[in-house]
């Protein structure tokens, strides 16, 4: 009886790899440039950047010295690092946060709305299509102390006592970039809850809405559950985006009002580039990669987890 | 026919691999003419000259932060390349949110450094390798260039200007103010009646990191420069410190004018809108140098307005006006090129002829460098900074960071002390106690670059 299966089967195998064998060929032809493009600008100058975080070289000249773990030690030591991290943290949780809870309201509230539903999806989302450089000019211009817009409304307004420095304050800097990062990324995640929105069924909210259920438990008991596949995407892109976050920074507040809104991503850059420490700034960048390869397998390991329970 | 279609792949990929190769090619290296050899700058072969009509192309930088800069050194090269069509001149000078420095080094990482370009941090360059001492027979056109090692490495573009206070003239009026100070007190007592007539007495552009230096090194200037020029390499040896009691006063004197005088939107205020702020009548006074004379008048051509420099509690004035080396530098790259080296110099001769130099420095407002006498109209604001210039009783000095020898500081230090100085006033924070943290930063520094 064995025997016979062993007939049977015999000559499937023997074709499906041969089958297998072709397709596999095609298919390296087709990952090899990539897999070339991807090797050549991530994987070896990542490789590089290892190297070059034991090294003191300035950036500029063929002097390149190893010196061990000089700059992890000074990473460890540094207050300039320490305040950085802190604002990286602060910044990220809040952005984390705002961004989505902004980004459900708007794609709920874009799913209901009757009238001009193209229109409000356009106008949320089109901030997302500016680069973090015009946003930061933008909102910059917007929030100049002298003639900036919003301190002219608050003037016009009667409430002239409110006007401040919104980027030179060390109070409300941090705040005003935040909010106008939310303001930029929260079309953006709005549009995968939309999507994640649109694949509920009706008939659950029907048969609830039939049961006596009110809006808000519907959504507390129906929607938000079910947009855990869209959260656990939403929640990695923004923390990943928002420990980057540089753009804003750069041309807003150039990391002040002294070292107030300096973030691991813009030290990287000042100490690489302006205070001609590459090797130091490199192994920055070694522990901000670190960091987020950290935050990303815990985060993902939970919202998983959090997704086969709901 | 599946062997003819993985051949027709494999040529296909190659050919893709071949196109983004060539994409990732030195543009350094591309260029014609390039011998690809070491030569140094002043060793450009008789060549060149029979090869004058060759066309010959070569990039240019510098700081393009001030308008007025910018618009004459563009004027210049578009000048030159009038007369000497044969070459191309590639500007590729950016008006960016960065500092200079940050500017400049970013261009090396991408190996877009400038084959001309406009060299502040002489000494970090050198040591580099990224740029050649001063062709030889360019040095007969300046009077007395400042030598880093024994060596030339810039053609000056101008001479130091000084610094001190554009005000306007009305609001000293409106606020009674009708003679200048003769000490830093009195200065403080215009300060306090221009307050009371309503008016914001300083705006200041602190948004640029490069503006806070203004004011930082007037107090650095009064107490420690004037006292010891070799602060800088006595701090490197640790044998004075950021706290002792000269250096606290001078952030002390800082402190309090920032805190009491100055716009509340300093922050967030860019250098670019000091003069419209100025002009608007929004405030009084700006500190700044000569080039921003053009800028004032360019905003509004009939705002009437003064400059002088704020003496110390001494009455003594002291104004930055050393030379310091600093100008247009020839990168290592375009030297090894003998047909661009020519074309740059001859640009460099071109830039300093008087009748050229003449209109870039009426536009800025700048003190010539060269030997030969440039002639050129001057406004009363300018004769003041030129009678400071002039005057043997006003001590010159420099900028903490423009000192170079033993007196440079690590190069990252500027900025950082800055950075911390915005901190001081925001946080209203104890000056010993800040400069303690400046100590141990520059001990930090001169450590790591010494690694």
């Amino acid at each position: 009886m064995a025997t016979a299966v062993t007939r049977i089967d015999k000559p499937l195998t023997a074709a499906i790899p041969k089958k297998k064998k072709k397709w596999q060929s095609y298919a390296l032809l087709f990952i090899l440039p990539s897999f070339l493009i991807y090797t050549l600008f991530v994987i070896v100058p990542t490789a590089g950047s290892i190297y070059l975080s034991f090294t003191s070289w300035d950036g500029i000249s063929e002097d390149v010295r190893y010196i061990g773990f000089a700059n992890f030690v000074e990473i460890w030591q540094s207050p300039r690092v320490h305040n950085a991290l802190k604002n990286t943290l602060v910044m990220t949780v809040s952005l984390v946060l705002l961004e989505n809870i902004a980004a459900i309201m708007l794609a709920v509230l874009v799913d209901k709305v009757r009238w001009f539903r193209n229109l409000f999806r356009s106008i949320f989302y089109f901030p997302t299509l500016l680069s973090g450089i015009v946003m930061g000019f933008v909102w910059a211009m917007i929030l100049n102390y002298n003639f900036g817009v919003f301190n002219q409304i608050l003037d016009a307004i009667g409430l002239g006592s409110w006007v401040v420095d919104w980027l030179g304050n060390p109070k409300y800097a941090m705040i005003s970039i935040i909010l106008s990062t939310v303001w930029k990324g929260a079309g953006y995640y709005m549009i995968i809850y939309l999507a994640g929105l649109q694949g509920i069924p009706a008939e659950l909210n029907e048969a609830a809405s039939i049961d006596g259920a009110s809006g808000f438990q519907q959504f507390r008991h129906i929607t938000f559950p079910l947009l855990a596949g869209s959260m656990t995407v939403c929640l990695v892109l923004s923390m990943i985006s928002a420990l980057k976050i540089f753009d804003q920074i750069a041309v807003m507040t150039d990391g002040g009002p002294g070292f107030e809104t300096e973030t691991l991503t813009y030290i990287i850059y000042k100490v690489g580039f302006g205070e001609l420490r590459q090797g130091f700034g490199t192994a920055l960048a070694m522990v901000l990669f670190l960091i987020i390869m950290l935050i990303t397998v815990i985060q993902v390991k939970f919202l998983r987890k959090r997704e086969v329970q709901m | 026919m599946q062997k003819k279609t993985m051949t027709k792949l494999s040529v296909l990929l190659l050919a893709a691999t071949t196109v983004l190769s060539a994409c990732g090619s030195n543009n350094n290296n591309s260029k014609a003419g390039n011998t690809g050899g070491n030569t140094a700058a002043s060793q450009s072969p008789d060549a060149a000259a029979t090869d004058a009509k060759k066309e010959v192309s070569f990039s240019i930088g510098y700081a393009a932060g001030d308008p007025a800069t910018k618009k004459a050194i563009a004027a210049t090269v578009e000048a030159f390349m009038k007369v000497s069509p044969n070459v191309k001149i590639k500007d590729i000078s950016e008006t960016t949110s960065s500092a200079y420095l940050d500017w400049l080094k970013t261009k090396d990482a991408v190996g877009e450094f400038p084959d001309l370009v406009e060299m502040r941090d002489t000494e970090v360059f050198a040591d580099a390798g990224k740029i050649v001492e001063l062709p030889s027979d360019l040095l007969e056109l300046f009077k007395d260039p400042p030598q880093v090692k024994g060596k030339v490495w810039n053609a000056p573009m101008s001479v130091n200007v000084p610094q001190g206070i554009i005000y306007s003239k009305k609001a000293y009026a409106d606020a009674g103010i009708t003679e200048l100070p003769k000490t830093y007190d009195e200065f403080i007592t215009i300060q306090d009646k221009l307050k009371t007539s309503g008016i914001t007495p300083i705006v200041v552009g602190g948004k640029d990191i490069f503006h806070m230096g203004f004011w930082v090194n007037k107090f650095l200037i009064d107490d420690v420069y004037t006292k010891d020029p070799d602060w800088n390499s006595k701090r490197t040896a640790k044998t004075v410190s950021f706290t002792d009691p000269n250096v606290v006063q001078a952030m002390t004197d800082f402190k309090d004018l920032f805190t009491n005088y100055v716009d509340k939107g300093w922050l967030s205020t860019g250098d670019n809108q000091t003069a419209s702020i100025l002009v608007s009548g929004k405030a009084a006074q700006l500190f700044s140098g000569t080039w921003m004379f053009s800028q004032i008048k360019e905003a509004d051509p009939n705002f009437e307005f003064g400059f002088y420099a704020v003496p110390d509690r001494e009455g003594k004035v002291n104004v930055i006006g050393l030379p310091s080396p600093a100008g247009w530098s020839l990168s290592a790259e375009a030297a090894k090129d003998a047909g661009k080296t020519q074309a740059i110099k001859d640009f460099i001769r071109f830039f300093f002829a008087p009748e050229q130099y003449a209109a870039y420095l009426a536009s800025i407002n700048a003190i010539p460098s060269t030997k030969e006498k440039v002639i050129y109209e001057t406004g009363e604001q300018m004769q003041a900074a030129l009678d400071l210039i002039a005057d043997p009783n006003v001590t010159k000095s420099l900028a903490i960071n423009n000192w170079w020898g033993d007196n440079l500081i690590p190069p990252q230090f500027r900025n950082w002390y800055y950075k911390l100085l915005q901190d001081l006033v925001v946080k209203n924070g104890d000056v010993a106690g800040y400069m303690k943290q400046a100590d141990t930063e520059y001990d930090a520094q001169v450590k790591a670059n010494a690694q």
